[in-house]
């Protein structure tokens, strides 16, 4: 503990059995190491400071506590404050790296949707016969057809009963939706110009799918 | 036993805050792993050029398991082309001009798709909103030349949308 030259002659004998049977092994060696004069006072305290501890402890021992652990919690902040001073220089600060990584995540999060093109299924693609077969089917009126003309206006008939002209898609989806309601269909047979617009084709389309009805489509250009 | 009670939860006490701060190692492991994935998994390209009409209702396809074929503009005021691929190339557009050509060339790229990536098992036929429904029925005809087993469906490209 002292830079002093070793002075054993110097050393007092008196005091020093008990000072080093209370304080065991840790201060064994200011016996030998230190000089007459000073080693005694700082023996007094560490004797004072050995006998507080031991005092505590027996309290705790006893279960008491309040006085000493608010003792202890004094004593910890510099203890603490002299590691966390170390901790920045042995690691990276990871928190910028975490926040862009965490952007970057959310980022193709988002874009990796696209991969899955949502589409709508279509009936196969039909050829001539294809539409001579659903002329035939005609008979049994259990769907709804819609026609779409040339000039993209819409035409809603269902079982026989007389055609409607909806002239906006709302309209037309309402007339299904009421088609279906009333009769029940399992069909929509779709009959589209073919100067019609396409979405105006999908939009029937999405009209019969929500209804779950199976989707007939077939093209003419014969003019309405 | 309260004795020891006691002096447990006055050490974690003591432990806790001489670590510092979470240990956030494996939060930022796993989202890396994530952002891996998502790298992986999405891929960028310009084919959203195409304006898709809007509907509903929509089910989802994986877009690498279709055959896709693009009906549309090539740029704002040309004429509406087929193109047979995932872009708006020139280079894979329809030079036919009558229906029976644009048939043939549509059936033979179909054709040669679904033989030479036999796990594909959808055509997607991504046409723009605003192009004559015969156009895009001349392309469906040529898919039905091709078509080749039940079990391969047709879809239409749609961009979802809430009512």
């Amino acid at each position: 503990m002292t830079d002093e030259p070793e002075n054993p002659d110097n050393e007092p004998r008196q005091g020093s059995d008990e000072n080093r049977f209370d304080l065991s092994v840790p201060t064994g060696k200011f016996a030998d190491d230190d000089d007459g004069s000073r080693p005694d006072v700082e023996k007094s305290k560490k004797v004072e400071a050995a006998e507080n501890l031991a005092s505590a402890e027996s309290y705790k021992s006893m279960g008491w506590k309040g006085i000493d652990e608010q003792d202890d919690d004094e004593e910890e902040p510099p203890v603490s404050f002299g590691k966390k001073e170390k901790i920045p220089e042995d690691e990276l600060d990871m928190t910028p790296m975490v926040d862009v990584t965490f952007l970057l995540l959310i980022f193709f999060m988002v874009t990796a949707s696209f991969t899955l093109q949502k589409s709508m299924p279509q009936p196969p693609a039909s050829s001539d016969e294809a539409s001579m077969n659903v002329q035939e089917e005609e008979d049994a009126k259990d769907y709804v057809e819609v026609i779409i003309d040339q000039n993209n206006t819409y035409y809603v008939t269902s079982r026989g009963e007389e055609e409607r002209e909806a002239p906006s898609e709302t309209e037309m989806r309402t007339l299904v939706k009421d088609a279906v309601d009333t009769f029940n269909p399992e069909r929509m047979v779709i009959t589209v110009h073919v100067d019609a617009t396409y979405a105006r084709y999908i939009t029937a389309c999405d009209a019969g799918q929500s209804n779950n009805l199976t989707i007939e489509a077939k093209t003419t250009d014969i003019e309405f | 036993m309260s004795k020891t009670d006691t002096q447990l939860t006055l050490k974690k006490r003591k432990q806790n805050p001489d670590d510092g701060e979470l240990d956030i190692t494996p939060m930022i492991d796993i989202t890396f792993l994530l952002l891996a994935f998502f790298v992986v998994v999405s891929k960028m390209d310009p084919q959203q050029a195409v304006d898709l009409p809007r509907a509903t209702f929509g089910v989802s396809v994986q877009d690498k398991d279709a055959v896709v074929v693009i009906v549309g503009k090539a740029e704002e005021g040309s004429e509406d082309q087929i193109f047979l691929g995932r872009s708006k190339d020139p280079s894979i557009a329809v030079t036919g001009t009558d229906p029976d050509t644009i048939e043939e060339e549509v059936a033979t790229y179909i054709q040669g798709e679904l033989s030479a990536n036999p796990e594909k098992d959808a055509v997607m036929i991504k046409a723009e909103g605003n192009v004559k429904v015969g156009l895009v029925e001349t392309v469906r005809k040529g898919i039905a030349q091709a078509e080749l087993s039940e079990s391969r469906k047709l879809y239409a490209g749609i961009k979802e949308e809430q009512q």
